[in-house]
C-alpha cells in the first residue's frame, strides 16, 4: 500500500487494523465487555495471520520488516519498525499487569440467563386448560393479569414491560430486571418454565437475581417477606398471559 | 501386507472379544439378581471412568465407521476408470488402501475400549444396566452378532486387497459395501440405546416396556443417526488428513510427498464437504430434543450448558477457518492461479466477520463496570438465532465460492458462452447469499415458530444454490484446457501443520459435544424415568469439563499413535517406498481428487 510516496509496510497495516478495531470496540457505547472484545480480537488476529501467511512473499515481507534493515531505507520505515517493536511488548506487558493487578471488583461471572431446572420440577407444573392455549385466552383474565402486573411487577419490569421500571435503576450487576420486550426472554420459554420462574423467582439463582418468589410455600409461610402480595396460582397464570399478550410474543411449545 | 499368522491372530482376538460380549450380554439379558444400585470399581469415580471409556470408544468407533465409507467410495472411483485410465485407477486404489491401512489397529482399539465401557457400565451401574437390558435385551444379543460380521468384513476387505484385484475387484467392492452396511447397523443399534436415555419412548410412565420398536425408534434416534453419520465422516477424514500430513512431513522422496499431499487434500475436501451439512444435522437433533422436552432447550441454550455452546461456536469457527485456510493455501500448488488468489483476502474477511457474529454470546460475561444489566443493545441483537443462522450459512456460501474458484485455477474454459455462463454462475451465488440474508432478517422479527421455518428455508436455498451453480460449473468446465498442472507435494509445510491441528480440534470438539449430549440429561440415567441417584450425579464445572475432555483428546491421540506405530512396524521393510510398497510409481496428476 502506498499513500503518495509514503509506503506503509505490512506489519504497520496489520497493527493499524488491530488497533483500529480494538479502539472501535472500546469506544462503542454501551460498553462492550472485555471478554467479548478478547473473543473478537482473537478472530481478527486469526484473520491477519491467515492473510499474512497465505503467500510466501507476504510472509517474507512481514519478517523482513523486522529483520532486514537496509542502509538506505527512509526514516519513516525505521520509525515504524522501532515503534512496533516498542509497542508490542508494552501492550503485552500492560495486559499482564491489568489481569494481575489487585482489584476489589467481584470476579467476572458467566451468567446463565435461564437457570436450569430439573424435569422433575418442570414436569410437575400443569398448565390449567384455560391458560394452555393462547388463542383461547380470556380477555378478562388478561385484564386481571394487567392489573396484577402493574400493581406488583411494573415497579421493576416497567409499565412497558421493557425492564425500565422506577426501581430498575437500583439493580445493575449482574443483571437488571428482565426486559420482556426482548426476544431473548419470554419468547424463548415455555409456559411451565415462565410460571416456575415467576413463582419461585430468583431463589434458584439467588446470588444473581433480586426477583422475589411470588408464591408462599405451603410448608414455610414466612418465607416470602420481600413483597406485600403473594399470587395464587391462577393469578400467576393471568400475569403470564398478560406478559405474552402485551408483548405480542407466543410461548414456546 | 502383513504375514498370515498376524492377521489371523487379530481376527481371532476380536472374534473372541465379540463372542465374550455376546455371552456376557445374554447372561445379563436373563435379568440381574437384586443388588446395590451403584458399585465402585477399584475405588474410581464411576462417572468419570465411564465418561472417559465411552468417549474413547465413540471416537475409535467413529473412525472405523467413517473411513471405510469414503475409502470404499475412492476405491470405487478407481475401479470405474480401471479400463480407460489404469494410472488413475492405480492412484485411487493406493489412496483407498492407504486410508484403509489405518483401520485394523484402530479397530482393535474400538473393541478394547468398547469392552472396557461395557465392563464399567455393568459393574458400576448394575441397576441401570439391568433396566436397559430389560428394555433392549434382544438388541444386546443382535448387536455383537453384527459387530462380529463387521469385523469379518473389515479384515477380509483389508487383507484381500491385493488378492482381489483385476477381474475380481467387484468382489472386493462388495466386501467393502457389506462392511459399511454392518458398521452402520452397529452404530444405529448403539444410537438407539443412547437416544432412549435422552428421549425415551415405547415405555409406560413407570418405565415398563410397551414396544421395543418405539423404544428403538424414539424421537432422538434418527436425528442422532444422521448427525453421527455425517460427523463421523468429517472426523475420519480429518484424522486421515492428519496422518497424511505427518507422512508428508517425514517423507524424504518427492513422490511420497506428492502422494501424501494429495491424500491430505482429499481428506480435507471430504471433511469440508460433510462439514457443510453438520450445523444443520446438529440443529435437527437439537430441534427434536426441544420438541421432546422444553427443559432440554432451556438447559442447552439458556441454562447450565449455554456457555458450552459459546465454546462450541468458537471451536467450530477454528475448524472451518483452518479448513478454509488450508484450501486457500492449496492455490499455491497451482502455477498461474494468481487471479484466484486475489480473492482469498475477500473470503478471509467474510469468513472472519461471519464467525464473529456466530460466536457472539447473547448473555455477556461482564465485570461490574461493564455490565449493562440486561442484553447489550448491539451484541444482544447479534447473539440470537436469526443473525447466527445468517452468519453460518453465509460462511458456507463463502467456502463453497472459494471451492468454485479453486476448480478454475490452472484451467481454461473452452465453451463459447463461458463469459455469460460465469456471470450467471456468480450472480446465482450472489442471489443465494442475498436470499439467505433476507430470510434471516425476516426471521429475526418473526415469532419463534416462523423463525425456525425460515432457518430451514435458508438451508434449502443454500442447497439449491450449490446444486444449480455446481451443475453449471460442470458444464462450463467440460473440455476445459489444463494450462497448469497441480504440483502435488509443493504445499508449504504450514499447510500440513494446519491439518494436524484440525485433527486435534475435531477430536476435542467431539469430546465436548459428547459431554453436552450426555450432560443435558442432568440427573437422569433415562430422562424422566430412571433417576441418577449416585454420588457423582452432578454436572462438573465448565473448567473441569475442559480439563477432562483435553485429557481424553490426548489419551486418544496417544493410543492412536501407538496403534499406528505398531502397525507401521510390520511395514518397516517397505518404508522406503512410501509406507507399504504399494505407492504408485507416478505422482497424482494435476486434476486433483
Amino acid at each position: 500500500m502506498k499513500l503518495g510516496a509514503f509506503h506503509l509496510p505490512l506489519p504497520t497495516r496489520a497493527f493499524l487494523v488491530l488497533a483500529g478495531l480494538f479502539l472501535f470496540l472500546k469506544l462503542l457505547r454501551p460498553v462492550i465487555p472485555g471478554s467479548v472484545i478478547v473473543l473478537y480480537m482473537g478472530f481478527v488476529i486469526a484473520g491477519i495471520v491467515i492473510h499474512v501467511t497465505l503467500r510466501d512473499e507476504r510472509m517474507r515481507e512481514f519478517a523482513d520488516f523486522f529483520i532486514a534493515e537496509s542502509a538506505g531505507e527512509p526514516a519513516a520505515i525505521r520509525f515504524q519498525r522501532w515503534g512496533l517493536l516498542a509497542v508490542i511488548p508494552l501492550v503485552i506487558g500492560w495486559s499482564v499487569y491489568d489481569a494481575l493487578r489487585p482489584t476489589y471488583a467481584p470476579p467476572v461471572e458467566i451468567f446463565q440467563r435461564h437457570p436450569t431446572v430439573g424435569e422433575e420440577i418442570l414436569g410437575s407444573i400443569k398448565v390449567p386448560d384455560w391458560a394452555a392455549e393462547p388463542a383461547k385466552w380470556n380477555p378478562e383474565a388478561i385484564a386481571r393479569g394487567k392489573v396484577l402486573y402493574e400493581a406488583n411487577c411494573a415497579v421493576c419490569h416497567g409499565e412497558k414491560l421493557d425492564g425500565q421500571g422506577p426501581a430498575a435503576e437500583g439493580f445493575r450487576y449482574p443483571i437488571r430486571p428482565a426486559n420482556f420486550q426482548d426476544a431473548g426472554t419470554i419468547a424463548q420459554l415455555t409456559l411451565p418454565y415462565v410460571y416456575w420462574r415467576l413463582t419461585v423467582g430468583g431463589i434458584q439463582n439467588q446470588f444473581n437475581s433480586a426477583m422475589p418468589r411470588w408464591t408462599t410455600p405451603a410448608d414455610d409461610p414466612e418465607a416470602s417477606t420481600l413483597h406485600s402480595y403473594d399470587f395464587t396460582a391462577d393469578e400467576a397464570w393471568k400475569v403470564i398471559m398478560y406478559l405474552y399478550r402485551a408483548t405480542g410474543y407466543e410461548p414456546r411449545r | 501386507m502383513g504375514s498370515t499368522p498376524a492377521w489371523v491372530n487379530r481376527i481371532v482376538g476380536v472374534l473372541v472379544a465379540g463372542c465374550l460380549l455376546v455371552v456376557a450380554q445374554c447372561v445379563y439379558a436373563q435379568g440381574l439378581p437384586a443388588g446395590p444400585e451403584y458399585r465402585s470399581v477399584l475405588g474410581m469415580d464411576s462417572r468419570l471412568a465411564v465418561w472417559i471409556a465411552a468417549q474413547l470408544h465413540l471416537m475409535f468407533a467413529a473412525f472405523v465407521l467413517a473411513v471405510p465409507m469414503f475409502a470404499l467410495f475412492i476405491e470405487y472411483l478407481g475401479w470405474r476408470v480401471a479400463k480407460t485410465n489404469p494410472r488413475e485407477a492405480q492412484r485411487y486404489d493406493w489412496l483407498a488402501h492407504e486410508m484403509a491401512r489405518l483401520l485394523p489397529a484402530a479397530y482393535s482399539l474400538t473393541a478394547i475400549t468398547g469392552a472396557l465401557l461395557g465392563f464399567l457400565l455393568f459393574t458400576a451401574y448394575p441397576k441401570f444396566m439391568a433396566y436397559m437390558t430389560g428394555i433392549f435385551g434382544p438388541t444386546f444379543v443382535v448387536y455383537p452378532l453384527f459387530f462380529v460380521a463387521e469385523t469379518l468384513c473389515l479384515y477380509l476387505w483389508y487383507y484381500t486387497w491385493d488378492r482381489l484385484q483385476g477381474e475380481r475387484k467387484w468382489l472386493h467392492l462388495w466386501l467393502g459395501l457389506l462392511l459399511n452396511v454392518f458398521g452402520t447397523i452397529v452404530m444405529f443399534i448403539a444410537d438407539a440405546w443412547a437416544t432412549f436415555m435422552m428421549t425415551p419412548a415405547g415405555v409406560d410412565q413407570q418405565g415398563a416396556l410397551i414396544s421395543l420398536y418405539d423404544a428403538v425408534w424414539n424421537p432422538g434416534w434418527m436425528p442422532l443417526n444422521i448427525h453421527r453419520l455425517v460427523a463421523n465422516i468429517t472426523f475420519g477424514a480429518l484424522l486421515c488428513s492428519a496422518y497424511a500430513a505427518y507422512r508428508f512431513l517425514i517423507a524424504t522422496r518427492e513422490q511420497d510427498r506428492a502422494l501424501y499431499d494429495w491424500m491430505g487434500y482429499t481428506g480435507n475436501l471430504i471433511a469440508l464437504f460433510t462439514m457443510l451439512f453438520l450445523p444443520f444435522a446438529g440443529y435437527y437433533f437439537g430441534f427434536e430434543l426441544f420438541a421432546f422436552s422444553a427443559t432440554y432447550g432451556v438447559t442447552l441454550m439458556g441454562g447450565v450448558l449455554s456457555w458450552l455452546f459459546i465454546i462450541q461456536a468458537i471451536v467450530i469457527a477454528v475448524l472451518f477457518i483452518g479448513a478454509a485456510y488450508y484450501s486457500w493455501l492449496g492455490l499455491l500448488r497451482i502455477p498461474g492461479s494468481e487471479a484466484q488468489q486475489r480473492w482469498s483476502p475477500v473470503f478471509n474477511v467474510a469468513l472472519i466477520s461471519g464467525f464473529v457474529v456466530w460466536a457472539t454470546p447473547h448473555t455477556m460475561a461482564a465485570s461490574i463496570e461493564e455490565s449493562t444489566g440486561g442484553f447489550h443493545p448491539i451484541l444482544g441483537a447479534l447473539g440470537v438465532m436469526a443473525p447466527k443462522m445468517i452468519a453460518v450459512t453465509l460462511v458456507l456460501v463463502v467456502l463453497y465460492a472459494s471451492y468454485l474458484l479453486y476448480r478454475r485455477a490452472g484451467r481454461e474454459t473452452t465453451v463459447a458462452w463461458h463469459r455469460q455462463g460465469t456471470t450467471i454462475q456468480w450472480s446465482l451465488v450472489g442471489l443465494t447469499a442475498l436470499a439467505i440474508t433476507a430470510l434471516g432478517v425476516y426471521g429475526y422479527f418473526a415469532p419463534a415458530e416462523v423463525r425456525i421455518k425460515t432457518s430451514i428455508w435458508q438451508i434449502i436455498v443454500l442447497m439449491i444454490g450449490i446444486v444449480a451453480t455446481f451443475a453449471l460449473d460442470l458444464v462450463l468446465l467440460r473440455g476445459a484446457r489444463t494450462v497448469a498442472e497441480v504440483r502435488w507435494g509443493t504445499l508449504p509445510r504450514r499447510g500440513h501443520y494446519v491439518l494436524i491441528m484440525l485433527a486435534f480440534v475435531i477430536v476435542w470438539l467431539m469430546a465436548l459435544m459428547g459431554y453436552a449430549r450426555s450432560g443435558v440429561r442432568l440427573n437422569w440415567h433415562v430422562y424422566g424415568i430412571l433417576q441418577d441417584t449416585s454420588p457423582g450425579a452432578g454436572l462438573p464445572s465448565l473448567g473441569e469439563v475442559a480439563v477432562i475432555i483435553t485429557a481424553i483428546t490426548f489419551i486418544f491421540f496417544v493410543m492412536l499413535a501407538a496403534a499406528f506405530a505398531i502397525s507401521g512396524l510390520a511395514k518397516a521393510p517397505d518404508a522406503a517406498s512410501g509406507g507399504d510398497g504399494r505407492a504408485p510409481a507416478l505422482a497424482p496428476s494435476g486434476e486433483g481428487a
